[in-house]
């Protein structure tokens, strides 16, 4: 399973998705499946949207790396304490504590384009090499697919204005752990919808083209077929369901003749979402070239709390068999789909 | 689930507050946060307005252009442009333009605008960290929005103008991108660290300007770059326009506070986006803007359907292929109601924390919203009447 051998093995995933796909659940859900599966993982949000924490069932995350699953630490990355780290790193402490006394980090931040990318990088980067106390895997929950390309490649925009010095130094660590196939992998979120559709494979293409290492996208909320196989004798029983009637009445079930057309008409529905899903996906994986496309199955109580997380994340843990497969559905999570 | 709970599928509602909003309002803003169907919304409320004789324009600052692909315009333009797509009706007094916002050529022209001559506005458009900042500031985009919804209001062309917002995070920066634009572009502080050396003469200030000098040193280290000579630069050069921008960004900010301006904010019945859609709505209470409505799009619904008991439910299962089969649309049923049930929870619960704010539910549709027709079918879900009976299926 590709998904399986890259949360063995990488030791930076980037997640990223069009907005509304789930990006931040499938890193929470990327993140505790790793955990799952042994590996120290740090899960790390850089927009300051505090998405993380309510999927742990925290109140809020900050620069401290804290527990919030098994084996799993989250953080949320601020600009200003990671402008004054790295500042630290690089021997300008006095700077730092200047700067804060000034009240100015937030301005510079702000101020140059970029910047503040660069030291949100600079964080993951850092957190994914540290050598004592590290972790096997840092999961980040990246920016949306329009703006993932430039967040990523922050540190090199700033370095071609930084020709020396120590920016210029960093960009170039950041850069050989972002080109590493090997150690790292972008992932995409998507929804089995048209637009998002659509987008994944416009973010696949401008990844591809920025040279950097994209491993997988996750199809969030698919619909489960759980009426797979017997579309043709749905189709003769909403012409006449004179036979239904028939196995209602002799079960007792107590099921009148508009009673059975609603059955019939919201299983009609259900189909043809879940014909029209798998159209998208079939274009998805068609259109991402050979890329494994995993699949999630769509958790009627929405995703907002942990058990919810822990849910995805054993589908990620142990996937279903065959991509494309008919998607069994879990227990705790019912099928339904959201176009 | 009683039948009669699963009749009422959409929550209770008056009459449909966008009719009013559509009719009345000079400027409605969609806002809510990603993949929502703000965009769709948004045109969808447009249509309605101009097929009810609205001169009406719809603007998307969404850069993943998904308005064009529900209107069949395919090109960024910096002005509105007539939607030409099948089943517009041709005659009639109103009219639908739409527009999506070439940022960078807005931001150009407001530097153009206020500059006091064209060497100055060249100096500024030729400026490296300006090109920047133009295309990358958060809050830029926002702002820019803000200023040509402004510009076509002020010019009278339209009765009705709907803007489409990126997803809530920077909805927000929406409100606040004047304030922070001007900020940036006002902060003495950070011309005085780029150039503090003319300025200061001042016996007191001397302190300061050596230690404003050591830091641009570091800065300069730290960088090792010109960039803070671009920085510098660029102030320079935006020097006395400040007070134009200012006074532009609270014209601005008044007219979005302005009783015929309304904002409707946009969810889907799932958790998040409705934590998303209930914090906006907070939001925009604390800046007493006038909010107008609240949309909840792909809302599920079951029909009627009598509880089966659990031994006749065994029965069916155990029975021939039909049995099953019905055993199966059973429980497909019973997903479909408490998928429902848990929506109108979640709907109303978000509604208890906002008084009085006018909802409107639309169900989950068969296909994805890509044409007129598609708009004007969600249009017809927007604007139902009140008691209007939902079609199952």
């Amino acid at each position: 399973m590709p998904s399986l051998e890259l949360l063995d093995r990488a030791r930076l995933l980037v997640v990223t998705g069009k907005g509304g796909t789930g990006k931040t659940t499938v890193a929470a859900a990327l993140a505790v499946a790793a955990g799952l599966r042994g590996r120290r993982t740090l899960v790390v949000e850089v927009e300051g949207r505090q998405g993380l924490a309510g999927l742990f069932g925290r109140r809020f995350l900050d620069h401290q790396e804290r527990r919030v699953a098994e084996r799993v630490k989250g953080l949320a990355v601020d600009p200003e304490a990671s402008l004054r780290e790295y500042l630290g790193r690089y021997g300008f402490a006095p700077l730092a504590r200047l700067l804060t006394w000034a009240r100015l980090t937030h301005f510079i931040t702000a101020a140059a384009p970029g910047l503040g990318d660069v030291l949100l990088v600079g964080k993951v980067w850092e957190a994914s090499t540290r050598a004592q106390g590290g972790y096997d895997l840092v999961v980040l929950d990246a920016p949306p697919t329009g703006r993932v390309v430039p967040f990523l490649r922050a540190p090199q925009t700033v370095a071609e204005l930084a020709r020396v010095g120590p920016i210029r130094h960093q960009a170039e660590q950041v850069r050989e752990l972002l080109d590493d196939r090997e150690r790292t992998g972008v992932v995409l979120a998507c929804v089995p919808e048209e637009l998002p559709v659509a987008e994944t494979l416009e973010g696949v293409a401008s990844l591809r083209a920025a040279a950097l290492p994209v491993a997988s996208v996750v199809a969030n909320r698919v619909t489960a077929d759980r009426l797979g196989g017997r579309a043709a004798r749905l189709a003769a029983l909403a012409k006449d369901p004179a036979p239904l009637a028939e196995a209602a009445g002799r079960a007792g079930a107590g099921l009148d003749a508009p009673a059975l057309g609603v059955l019939l008409a919201e299983a009609r529905d259900r189909q043809r979402q879940v014909a029209r899903e798998r159209r998208l996906l079939r274009e998805l994986r068609a259109g991402v070239g050979g890329l494994p496309v995993v699949e999630l199955p769509f958790l009627a109580g929405g995703v907002g709390r942990p058990e919810e997380v822990r849910a995805l994340a054993g589908h990620l843990a142990a996937p279903e068999p065959a991509p494309g497969a008919t998607g069994r559905e879990p227990r705790a999570a019912r099928a339904e789909a959201g176009a | 689930m009683s039948p009669a709970a699963t009749r009422t599928a959409a929550v209770a509602r008056a009459a449909s507050p966008l009719a009013e909003l559509a009719r009345s309002a000079r400027i409605v803003v969609c806002c809510g946060s990603g993949g929502v169907g703000k965009t769709s919304t948004a045109a969808a409320v447009a249509l309605w307005a101009a097929e009810a004789g609205r001169r009406t324009c719809v603007l998307t600052i969404d850069p993943a252009r998904r308005l064009a692909q529900a209107l069949g315009l395919d090109l960024l333009s910096n002005s509105p442009r007539p939607v030409t797509g099948k089943g517009l009706p041709a005659g009639g007094p109103g009219s639908l333009d739409a527009m999506m916002l070439d940022m960078r050529r807005t931001f150009d022209e407001v530097i153009e605008r206020y500059a006091r001559d064209e060497e100055q506005a060249d100096r500024i458009l030729a400026n490296r960290f300006y090109q920047r900042l133009s295309s990358t500031l958060a809050g830029t985009q926002e702002y820019m929005a803000m200023e040509k919804l402004y510009e076509l209001h002020e010019s009278q062309r339209y009765d009705l103008l709907v803007v489409d917002t990126p997803p809530t995070r920077s909805a927000l920066d929406f409100l606040d991108a004047p304030d922070n634009l001007n900020e940036l572009l006002d902060a003495r502080a950070f011309r005085l660290l780029i150039a503090p050396a003319q300025r200061i003469g001042r016996g007191y200030l001397r302190g300061l300007n050596m230690a404003t000098t050591a830091m641009t040193r570091m800065v300069r280290r730290v960088t090792g770059s010109e960039l803070l000579a671009d920085v510098g630069e660029f102030f320079a050069a935006f020097e006395g326009m400040y007070d134009g921008f200012k006074e532009r960004a609270r014209l601005v900010y008044d007219q979005l506070k302005h009783p015929s301006t309304a904002f409707v904010v946009v969810a889907t019945p799932e958790e998040a986006a409705l934590r998303e859609a209930a914090f906006f709505a907070g939001r925009l209470a604390a800046d007493r803007m006038p909010l107008g409505a609240l949309v909840v799009n792909r809302v599920h619904q079951s029909g009627p359907v009598p509880e089966v008991p659990a031994a006749a439910r065994r029965r069916l299962a155990a029975g021939g292929a039909d049995g099953r089969l019905l055993a199966d649309l059973l429980e497909l049923h019973d997903g479909l109601e408490a998928l429902a049930a848990a929506e109108r929870r979640r709907v109303r619960s978000l509604l208890a924390s906002v008084p009085n704010l006018g909802v409107v539910t639309v169900p989950l549709l068969a296909d994805d919203v890509h044409d007129v027709q598609g708009l004007r079918r969600l249009g017809g879900y927007l604007f139902a009447e009140p008691a209007a009976p939902r079609k199952q299926g």
